[in-house]
């Protein structure tokens, strides 16, 4: 048994099969979706299990912080789209599942994860995907777990897709509609609007980026660094909130606070409830949390 | 090897078929219906049904193989080279050897070989229509000749015209254009007239093989020698393109071999076409008849052969059927009239997009049948031969 | 269409006639036949009826009388699925979906479409044309092929290794659940709220509920397009030069392998310029804008003449461009002057193994005597050999069956998958104890149990628990059960 196996099965045992339950990670997004009331708190594994730069994978344990994981890819040209606040871990922001701002390069949070093993409520280990870039094979679960707050499973180690990562990366700002400066790049990887400014993001390869950053220029945009977000986070709902930067095309705003949760059908719901039922019938995978009372 | 079955089909044929599906949006009346019953993969594999498990011909079947077009995208589209009119046709000669084509068919087709008759017919439609006693349908263009027109013709010219028979008297002035543009080139025309006739397309495209025959022997009995027959309607080319297949002998062979679709024949002496005036061509859009584009593999030829004078717009429909299908939008009105909707609303889209209002086709099936829509039709050569000065200056 | 009698003491079809109308509900021998397949192997398949539904709501009442005279109900599109996922097994309900094929809504500046699930996957993009977007998932069937049946399948294609499957551009998904409710799931924008839903619904193979409008993200048209052809003397070589170009840090748009069987099939029908004698030739599409691509041609070149590369073309205009991949996309069609029946196999495994597993795939099938095309999507690691064989040769499907078997437990050994685009269906369902423990699996039932509880979608399909289709064999004569 390898190590990281082992870790498997010590993260099995915590686990458990009886008695309220959850993972904790970094804790940076803890109050997302409420509770988990009088759940026993256990820690998924750490560490870089196996990293192949020809295969774009890399298999890490949830526990492991997603700097710690990111400093080490870099090394080898490589990221992985996902991005949480300082501290956060791996397993922690797959399962609150916010897409990183850019998304429109890296694809949504749900396009990363490509296997997860799990400890089921009913304190059975299992596998979720597979470990290539490409796979349909049986139902997609590995999509069914992201952003869903540790309900349905607890997640103990993933393999994520890797990409390389951007030869130049430049911000730019200027006081354009978002519209025009959309019309006038190639798929940037970032667009923000705070109701009077846009800010774009523009990655790829330097010429491209300085002939679009000269294109983006006409229109009034200067280059600047990174932009710094509200910490809360909101729905789109055609108005932006004082103080709100809408990242254009997610409909995700930034704001001072968390939005209320959005209003869902009733079959939805139910639907969602018969999920959560059929995956943790007695209740005790973070009992108490919501992922329908997240604002976005 | 044919396998012995009730339809005498080649097993080979049947079974090269590996139902993969690409033909299903090249099929008309699957696009119209959804229904495997109306795709060619589903044809086939109801013919081998009948041919290799013994299934029953019953009403069911029937309808699937009588509402095929034949327009032939299937064969087109198919990478696996299933032979579909071979089957179709072999199919279609069985069903009407038990199950007579409707009397009005018959009659219609009995017309087209008397031409003469034919010709006073159309004359009193003509004159009806102007009375305002023809409601408008696709079977005749909206204003019938009343007269004879110019019928210039020289007896041993270079080259013989096919002049058909519906085309000859519904659409004299499409014939007139072709000689035009080819005398203007130096080249003297024999127009083939009332002697020669029908050339047969639309008995064989009914199943009656017996009368495609008989009208094939007659065509190449009235046509002897060896100079080229240009044809200015693709349905006719195509059909005269097939007397080889179609009886079999060295004589049909070397006759099939004398036939040009008068666009590909065109193309390749390009250099008697007309001079072109150096300005930009009105927008005109390319409408490709099946028996252009999928029997004869020529409708490129249009394209070279037109672009000259016009600014040439396509369509986005990879060549699909307009529904006429010879006396398909007569059998099946209903069928037609939808793949005819699919066709109106991709010339719409064209139209749109360039600011054309005029579509060019090679085949006067199509064009009468997208004209009683209401879509103003041209035939290519007349576009041609409106780059003559002679012409232009009346 | 065949008129239904009017009046019928079935009370299922009656209640199908006054949902929909007689003519879009068809019993007769014929359709029956025809729906009993779809474009795999696999025969045998029992229709029960056929309906024709044109609106949501028909779609609900066809899944509520099949519930209400317990029947099952299968949704199919345009049939071209390889893995059997449409095959009827228990005389279900057929819902067919392709009168539905309307494009309903597309938003250029929002970059998003709705669609009916008919509507053929390549229209969509045609219909695009002029607003410089397009629908990105290309499976090779995509003339015929719906989005439906995309949504269904997860469908991939040649594009899917920079664009990603089908997932990642469907946005949200109407859908009429397994016992008739009409859900609407994911957003037109953003993450998902709460569960993801969509996520879970997308590759469901018709056995989670039935997609009837489907919003789909729309990706711009890039600036700037190359198409190579590179040209290699050993599969080997040309299995390394995938491996370095990802290596490299490169994502080209598409990475696609054809071996010489495959070259030799295709060139006469699309003329293409193909070297024939070449071992393999790789299609290298690198697109976005012009300096990014001009350099990545370098780097390709480079890496191409490193690991032995005989030519490396690059396509000069659209037309060369058109009939490199139209030769690529016919190729599954074009077997058929070489043999008149194929099995198309379809795994991932990790693409540094591509050789060695080539290789053991050309091993297994000379050892079963038979004839193989290699035509993949070499840049996932996702193989696609195609058995060739005349089913009208005695014995000839058990070999097929078992080179397609040892196949399967070569790739899974080898650390892959057992599908990277067709799906389970009912061909590969016998396999994913292969990939699967038996908790793996119970997991993904709780998934399915959820949407379905009753066990009506398409039960035979996908786990190798529950609903057997004991009748239904492949091509050839199979005892039964033997197949499934």
């Amino acid at each position: 048994m390898s190590a990281g196996d082992a870790c498997m099965v010590a993260f099995q045992s915590d686990v458990g099969d009886s008695g309220a339950v959850c993972v904790r990670g970094g804790g940076t997004r803890w109050e997302v979706g409420g509770g988990p009331d009088g759940a026993r708190e256990v820690s998924a594994p750490v560490g870089i299990v196996a990293l192949d730069p020809a295969e774009m994978t890399v298999m890490v344990g949830a526990g492991t912080a997603l700097s710690d994981l990111a400093g080490e890819l870099v090394i080898h040209g490589l990221e992985v789209g996902m991005k949480g606040p300082s501290g956060a871990t791996v397993g922690g922001v797959l399962m609150v599942g916010r897409s990183a701002m850019r998304r429109r390069r890296v694809g949504t949070i749900a396009d990363v994860l490509l296997q997860a093993d799990c400890v089921g409520a009913d304190g059975v280990a299992f596998t979720a995907g597979g470990p290539t870039v490409k796979n349909v094979t049986g139902y997609d679960l590995c999509r069914l777990l992201v952003g869903s707050l540790g309900t349905l499973a607890l997640v103990g180690r993933v393999i994520l897709r890797t990409r390389p990562v951007p030869a130049r990366s430049l911000w730019l700002v200027g006081e354009a509609e978002p519209e025009r400066v959309l019309d006038a790049t190639y798929r940037p990887s970032c667009v923000l609007w705070d109701g009077v400014r846009t800010s774009v993001l523009l990655e790829g390869h330097g010429e491209d980026v300085d002939e679009t950053a000269g294109r983006l220029a006409l229109l009034g945009l200067t280059a600047t660094e990174p932009p710094v977000l509200p910490p809360g986070r909101g729905r789109w709902t055609g108005r932006l909130p004082s103080g709100g930067v809408l990242e254009v095309g997610s409909g995700v705003v930034h704001q001072a606070d968390d939005g209320g949760p959005p209003t869902v059908p009733d079959g939805v719901r139910r639907l969602a409830g018969r999920m959560r039922a059929s995956f943790d019938p007695s209740g005790r995978l973070n009992p108490g949390r919501d992922p329908y009372r997240v604002a976005a | 090897m044919n396998v012995p079955g009730p339809l005498g089909l080649s097993g080979d044929s049947l079974a090269a078929c590996v139902q993969c599906g690409l033909c299903l949006p090249h099929c008309p009346t699957y696009r119209v219906t959804g229904d495997e019953s109306r795709s060619p993969r589903g044809r086939i594999s109801l013919m081998a049904a009948a041919e290799l498990d013994g299934a029953p011909m019953d009403d069911e079947w029937l309808e699937a193989m009588s509402t095929c077009v034949q327009c032939l995208g299937c064969e087109t589209a198919c990478p696996s080279g299933v032979p579909f009119e071979e089957l179709i046709t072999t199919t279609r000669e069985v069903m009407s050897s038990d199950r007579p084509a409707p009397l009005r068919l018959r009659l219609g087709l009995r017309l087209l070989g008397r031409p003469r008759l034919l010709h006073w017919g159309v004359r009193t439609l003509a004159v009806l229509q102007r009375l305002g006693l023809v409601p408008r349908s696709g079977l005749f263009p909206a204003r019938l000749p009343l007269g004879g027109g110019q019928r210039r013709s020289t007896p041993g010219g270079d080259v013989l015209l096919f002049t058909g028979c519906v085309m000859d008297a519904c659409q004299p002035e499409i014939h007139d254009a072709v000689v035009d543009v080819l005398v203007a080139g130096g080249r003297s025309v024999e127009r083939t007239g009332e002697a020669v006739g029908c050339c047969g397309a639309l008995h064989g495209h009914a199943g009656l093989r017996g009368e495609a025959m008989r009208r094939a022997e007659a065509v190449m009995a009235a046509l002897p020698g060896d100079r080229p027959i240009l044809v200015d309607s693709a349905g006719c080319g195509a059909a005269l393109k097939r007397y080889g297949g179609l009886l079999g002998t060295p004589a049909a062979v070397a006759f099939a071999e004398r036939v040009f679709d008068v666009h590909e024949w065109l193309a390749a002496n390009a250099e008697l076409l007309p001079e072109p005036s150096g300005l930009v061509g009105q927008p005109i859009v390319v409408q490709d008849p099946c028996h252009l584009r999928h029997a004869q593999g020529v409708h490129g030829a249009v394209r070279e052969v037109v672009g000259p004078y016009a600014t040439l717009v396509e369509l986005d429909d990879e060549g699909l059927c307009c529904g006429a299908g010879g006396a398909f939008q007569m059998l099946e009105p209903e069928l037609a009239g939808g793949v005819r909707e699919r066709k109106l609303a991709s010339i719409g889209r064209a139209f749109e997009r360039s600011g054309a209002r005029t579509v060019i086709s090679a085949n006067p099936g199509c064009a009468m049948y997208l004209a009683a829509a209401g879509v103003e039709v041209r035939h290519p050569m007349e576009i041609v031969a409106e780059a003559l000065e002679d012409r232009h200056g009346r | 269409m065949r008129r239904m009698s009017g009046r019928t003491r079935d009370p299922l079809l009656s209640a199908l006639i006054s949902a929909l109308d007689a003519q879009r509900v068809q019993t007769g021998d014929g359709a029956r036949r025809l729906y009993s397949r779809d474009a795999s192997v696999i025969r045998g398949g029992r229709v029960g009826v056929v309906c024709f539904p044109e609106t949501t709501e028909e779609v609900s009442a066809c899944v509520v009388a099949a519930l209400a005279h317990g029947r099952d109900f299968v949704a199919r599109g345009a049939g071209t699925g390889l893995a059997g996922g449409a095959v009827p097994c228990d005389e279900p309900v057929m819902v067919v979906l392709t009168r539905m094929d309307r494009i309903l809504e597309v938003d250029v500046s929002r970059r998003l479409a709705w669609v009916e699930p008919g509507v053929v996957n390549l229209d969509l993009s045609r219909h695009l044309s002029g607003t410089g977007l397009h629908f990105a998932p290309d499976p090779s069937s995509q003339q015929s092929c719906t989005i439906g049946g995309n949504v269904a399948n997860n469908s991939g294609g040649p594009h899917c290794l920079l664009y990603g499957v089908t997932s990642a551009h469907v946005l949200a998904v109407e859908v009429v659940l397994p016992d008739g409710e009409v859900v609407v799931l994911g957003e037109e924008e953003g993450d998902s709220v709460g569960y993801d839903l969509r996520g879970a619904f997308v590759g469901g193979e018709g056995t989670l509920g039935i997609a009837t409008r489907i919003c789909v993200r729309l990706t711009e048209d890039p600036p700037d397009v190359a198409t190579l052809l590179l040209d290699f003397m050993s599969v080997g070589a040309a299995a390394e030069t995938v491996s370095a170009i990802i290596a490299a840090g490169m994502i080209p748009a598409a990475l696609e392998m054809m071996d010489q069987r495959v070259v030799e099939a295709v060139e006469p029908f699309v003329n293409a310029g193909y070297p024939t004698d070449a071992a393999a030739v790789l299609i290298v599409e690198l697109d976005g804008q012009p300096s990014g691509v001009a350099d990545e041609i370098r780097q390709i070149k480079e890496l191409a003449r490193v690991h032995g590369a005989r030519s490396v073309r690059v396509a000069a205009e659209e037309g060369e461009r058109e009939r490199i991949w139209k030769g690529r996309k016919s190729a599954f069609g074009a077997i058929a002057v070489i043999k008149p029946d194929y099995y198309l196999n379809d795994t991932v495994i990790p693409r540094t193994k591509l050789a060695e597993v080539v290789q053991r795939i050309y091993e297994i099938v000379e050892e079963q005597d038979l004839i193989v095309m290699n035509v993949f999507h070499a840049g996932d690691g996702n193989l696609h050999p195609l058995l060739l064989f005349d089913a009208r040769e005695a014995g000839v499907m058990e070999r097929v069956l078992a080179a397609g078997e040892e196949i399967v437990r070569v790739s899974v050994a080898a650390g892959g998958v057992l599908s990277g685009e067709h799906g389970i269906g009912l061909e590969k369902k016998r396999f994913m104890s292969l990939q699967f423990s038996p908790a793996d699996l119970e997991a993904q039932q709780r998934l399915r149990s959820a949407f379905d509880p009753v066990g009506r979608a398409n039960p035979a399909k996908v786990l190798p628990t529950g609903a057997s289709c004991g009748h239904v064999t492949s091509l050839g004569r199979l005892p039964d059960g033997a197949w499934v």
